[in-house]
């Protein structure tokens, strides 16, 4: 069954089975291998993407949902990796082994645009992504720094 | 499909390979050969694999481009603890070339099989036998090729990623090779002058004679200087670290840029053309066989093409541990693969015996084990008398006997990307793309179950998502390797779901410990006792109690017991030391508060009473580290501080890593604990050669090993592991972070033995020790959340 889809601005028809997980779509058939597969359960968030902005497990999304839709994947995030959640995991050396952070910051961006200045306990409730490497400290540390970024560039 | 280039039919697999190169911008991972290796191959298209541009190398370690580009092979694996940059600064301090400019590469472990390292650099400076800094002696010497302890004298050295050794052993000849290349561009810039080599000097790529002012570049000579021989390399010698310019400065990851934009190439991202997946079940009872299995029922499943029985692996190439038999299923797409494995019918052959296992009676056969004669590791003084004297003397109370057990459970790495490997066997070749953490051992391993010379053997490094523990990659590698072997010609992908990446990887061993010990009238101990059993096969026994006690004690004992046992035991991050630690400190903490001493002074005085060679260092940590926390300054009802030492070599091998950290927690009334706070003092010894890295290093240990205290554990049911994937082995979120973490270097007067793996393993005894400051309940087992930690 052709499913269409739009995935970081280019529309595609997929032919798979309607319960494929969106992720291996992502992965296999459209070749992009940012979004990463890790627990299959919607546990950790390495499989993080955004569905018309939000913040989606892809691990656990059946493609069929996303028919029509509009698709965000971490190469798509922004068209040269500058996006402010971006440069402030660059320049505060966020990520070790790196593995979880495309999911990480996808949601860190799904957050920052829709609260500008998130407190601490909007950041607990909301970042929910799992890291083994354990990043936490400069995770942290990097929302509030790409939100200050996003903020002294008036973007939401 | 449409609007997609990415699988456009027309484009080479050629193509696709330096595409991939393009995409990660000026960092080249993976996917790179030398160029040797690279004409003899060629695959179903006719094609050359990626290549790197023509230029000739200086050594093996080092490429220098006429544009400046410095290209650095990298013999470990990246897996988030900085070595591509790390290893990479130690080559380019020596060779002096613009960091900026600096790219990292893998190198070949296929040439690594054919060369031998030069002669020149299997001794270092002071010929091996003694750092000229006071180091003592570097854990290596000469090897055969791949050694099995120490350095193999192969062209790469030691490819493993292991031991936190990759900066500790690395550094001498890493920075042998920088300096030899840097010699080598200067002798052929100064041969191309017609001047004195002595007149000629270098600095970030440019090379400058000094009576005239001429210049050039590294680029300009490197032609040159790769066909310059150097005259007399034994006589190259290294910086010491008070001429580091490079070295010991805060670098950022050179890989960094490309994992905020998903561009690393992980294994589980390699793609070859015409490639199949293959999904797989073992038996989750380790030892097991297949019995039977219905492939018929899953042949007209979406994309599936066939099955493969796997055997168990041959333990003699997974460290002589025995894993298990199963299935897998060979389709179009992992997916598909998966969800046709998932249908099948299976029935396995289970040991009985290993059946027969659960966590409770493996525990209750540990602690059995304490009363049976165990290997005495260690017997100072008079452990018998003292105890049967101060048994006498309790009478009169001026001796107190003081008994604890302790347990630490079973711990898989539970590494974020699952075990995976892609392999392509041909008639007389194997390629192999994966993320390893030895893979010297699997080019041994793919010749060995495919009968093909490991001199035909290539492998094609990939970014680790995660590492934790060598052998935690436990049997990826040999299961691709025989299935691509029983579909020669055809790439086979093989990936772990997240439930068989507990059963493929090997595991920390399950622990108990019985610590005793009596204390005079004054509370200071008179004979301490230490009885720790675990799996037989389990690596690190005899860590943090070795050879004398770090806590001056006139008698002291320490024997090591075990037990065999079917669970696949391995070096877990920190190996023997995290459980030991845990047992160490918590006793310590037992005994200051049993004397009424503060626990920080406590062990000050009694670090103080050894003879042990890094006491003034061990004495530094405890005390920056009480000072930066505050100790004994008032805290709010509900909150507590506790200390612990942390050290690996303390007793004396010439290395050893030093810190203390100072733990402040919370606990409600309702029993939910908070870590709030982290002062941690680190040495640096005689310099830390990436402190950035460092500090995330220990920023995650200290979260790493939160985890462990708080959470982590794998039960035995039925002789299966119960916890098998992130629902119920659950994994610390941002919002249990402690919201402060300092972190403070200190100078020593030695190496370095590496902290890559076992710092913050004081989390445990901390934890458990404000635990019992602010209810009143002491627990010796872990994880905390199996317990009632409600008060008031």
């Amino acid at each position: 069954m052709a499913i269409d889809l739009t995935v970081n601005g280019v529309r595609h028809s997929v032919d798979v089975a309607p319960e494929t997980p969106l992720l291996w779509v992502i992965r296999d058939q459209l070749g992009l291998t940012g979004t990463k597969f890790s627990c299959g359960i919607a546990q950790c968030g390495a499989c993080t993407l955004h569905i018309d902005g939000q913040p989606v497990r892809s691990c656990s999304y059946p493609v069929s949902s996303a028919a029509g839709k509009t698709v965000t994947t971490i190469e798509g995030l922004s068209p040269d990796g500058t996006h402010p959640v971006q440069l402030a995991w660059i320049e505060l050396d966020v990520p070790q082994c790196g593995y979880c952070q495309s999911g990480m910051i996808m949601s860190v961006a799904a957050l920052l645009s829709k609260r500008r200045n998130p407190s601490d306990a909007e950041i607990d409730t909301e970042i929910t992504n799992a890291c083994r490497c354990s990043t936490y400290h400069r995770i942290r540390k990097a929302i509030r720094l790409a939100a200050s970024k996003m903020s002294s560039q008036g973007r939401l | 499909m449409r609007n997609n280039d990415v699988n456009k039919p027309g484009l080479s697999r050629r193509d696709l390979l330096s595409n991939a190169a393009a995409a990660t911008g000026a960092l080249v991972v993976g996917f790179w050969m030398p160029q040797r290796a690279a004409g003899q191959m060629t695959n179903p298209e006719g094609a050359a694999w990626a290549t790197e541009p023509d230029v000739k190398e200086i050594n093996a370690w080092v490429v220098v481009a006429p544009d400046n580009t410095v290209t650095i092979r990298i013999a470990q694996t990246e897996l988030g603890q900085g070595v591509w940059t790390s290893n990479a600064m130690m080559v380019c301090e020596e060779l002096q070339c613009e960091w900026s400019k600096v790219r990292p590469q893998y190198a070949s472990a296929n040439r690594d099989g054919q060369e031998m390292a030069p002669e020149w650099t299997l001794e270092v400076m002071g010929k091996g036998a003694t750092d000229p800094f006071g180091g003592g002696e570097p854990e290596f010497g000469r090897r055969g090729r791949t050694g099995t302890e120490g350095i193999p004298n192969s062209l790469y050295r030691r490819m493993r990623t292991n031991a936190a050794a990759s900066v500790k052993d690395g550094r001498y000849y890493l920075q042998l090779a920088g300096a030899e290349a840097r010699e080598r561009l200067l002798l052929a810039a100064a041969k191309s002058w017609g001047v004195p080599f002595e007149e000629v000097g270098s600095a970030n790529s440019v090379i400058t004679h000094r009576p005239t002012g001429r210049t050039t570049t590294y680029g300009q000579v490197a032609a040159l200087a790769a066909q310059t021989p150097h005259p007399n390399p034994e006589r190259i010698r290294i910086k010491p670290p008070s001429e580091w310019t490079l070295m010991g400065t805060e670098q950022k990851n050179l890989d960094v840029p490309m994992k905020v934009t998903g561009k690393t190439i992980y294994g589980i991202d390699v793609k070859l053309p015409g490639m199949k997946w293959a999904a797989v079940k073992t038996c989750p009872v380790y030892g097991g066989t297949l019995k039977s299995y219905d492939f018929g029922r899953i042949r007209n499943e979406p994309g599936v093409i066939s099955a493969v029985e796997i055997p168990i692996p041959d333990p003699s190439l997974i460290r002589d541990r025995t894993f298990s038999a199963g299935v897998a299923i060979i389709a179009e797409s992992w997916y598909q693969a998966k969800t046709a494995l998932d249908k099948m019918p299976i029935e396995w052959d289970v040991p009985p015996e290993n059946a027969a296992r659960n966590t409770a009676n493996m525990r209750a056969a540990l602690l059995a084990s304490l009363d049976k004669p165990g290997k005495v590791r260690v017997n100072l003084g008079d452990c018998d008398s003292a105890f049967a004297n101060g048994a006498k003397n309790g009478v009169n109370n001026t001796v107190k006997i003081i008994e604890a057990s302790y347990f630490t459970p079973y711990l898989p790495r539970a590494r974020m990307e699952p075990g995976n490997a892609t392999v392509l066997v041909s008639d007389n070749r194997v390629d192999i793309w994966i993320g390893d953490q030895s893979p010297q051992e699997t080019r041994y391993s793919a010749s060995r179950i495919t009968g093909i010379p490991e001199r035909n053997v290539y492998l094609h490094m990939c970014h680790l998502g995660g590492g934790f523990g060598r052998n935690g990659n436990g049997p990826q590698a040999e299961q691709a390797i025989y299935i691509a072997n029983q579909n020669r010609g055809t790439p086979i992908h093989l990936l772990w779901s997240r439930e068989e990446d507990f059963v493929g990887t090997t595991y920390r061993a399950m622990g108990v410990a019985r610590l005793r010990a009596a204390l005079d009238a004054d509370g200071w101990p008179i004979a301490i006792e230490v009885r720790t059993a675990m799996d037989e096969k389990a690596p690190g026994a005899i860590a943090a109690f070795d050879r004398a006690s770090r806590y001056h004690v006139p008698n002291y004992r320490f024997s090591t017991h075990s037990e065999t046992f079917h669970i696949p035991v391995g070096t877990r991050r920190g190996v023997g030391q995290p459980a030991h630690d845990f047992y160490r400190e918590s006793f310590i903490d037992e005994l200051a508060h049993a004397a009424g001493k503060d626990p920080y002074l406590y062990r000050r005085e009694l670090i103080s009473r050894t003879n042990l060679p890094y006491k003034a260092d061990m004495l530094m940590a405890l005390d920056t580290a009480a000072k930066m926390s505050g100790w004994g300054t008032p805290l709010p009802q509900g909150s507590a501080r506790a200390i612990a030492l942390e050290e690996r070599g303390a007793e004396g091998h010439g290395h050893a890593t030093i810190s203390a950290q100072v733990h402040t927690v919370s606990v409600s009334k309702q029993g939910e604990v908070r870590l709030l706070r982290v002062d941690v003092a680190h040495e640096e010894g005689f310099g830390l050669v990436n402190p950035l890295s460092v500090r995330k290093q220990l920023e995650g240990q200290i979260t790493w090993f939160y985890n462990d205290t708080m959470h982590q554990q794998c039960n035995v049911v039925d002789g299966r592991i119960a916890e098998n994937n992130f629902d119920r082995f659950p994994l610390s979120r941002i919002k249990e972070d402690p919201p402060d973490i300092n972190i403070t270097f200190f100078k020593t007067g030695h190496w370095l033995r590496g902290m890559g793996h076992d710092r913050g393993t004081s989390l445990q005894s901390g934890i458990a020790d404000a635990v019992f400051q602010i209810t009143g309940k002491r627990y010796r087992d872990l994880p905390l959340r199996n317990h009632d930690l409600t008060w008031g």
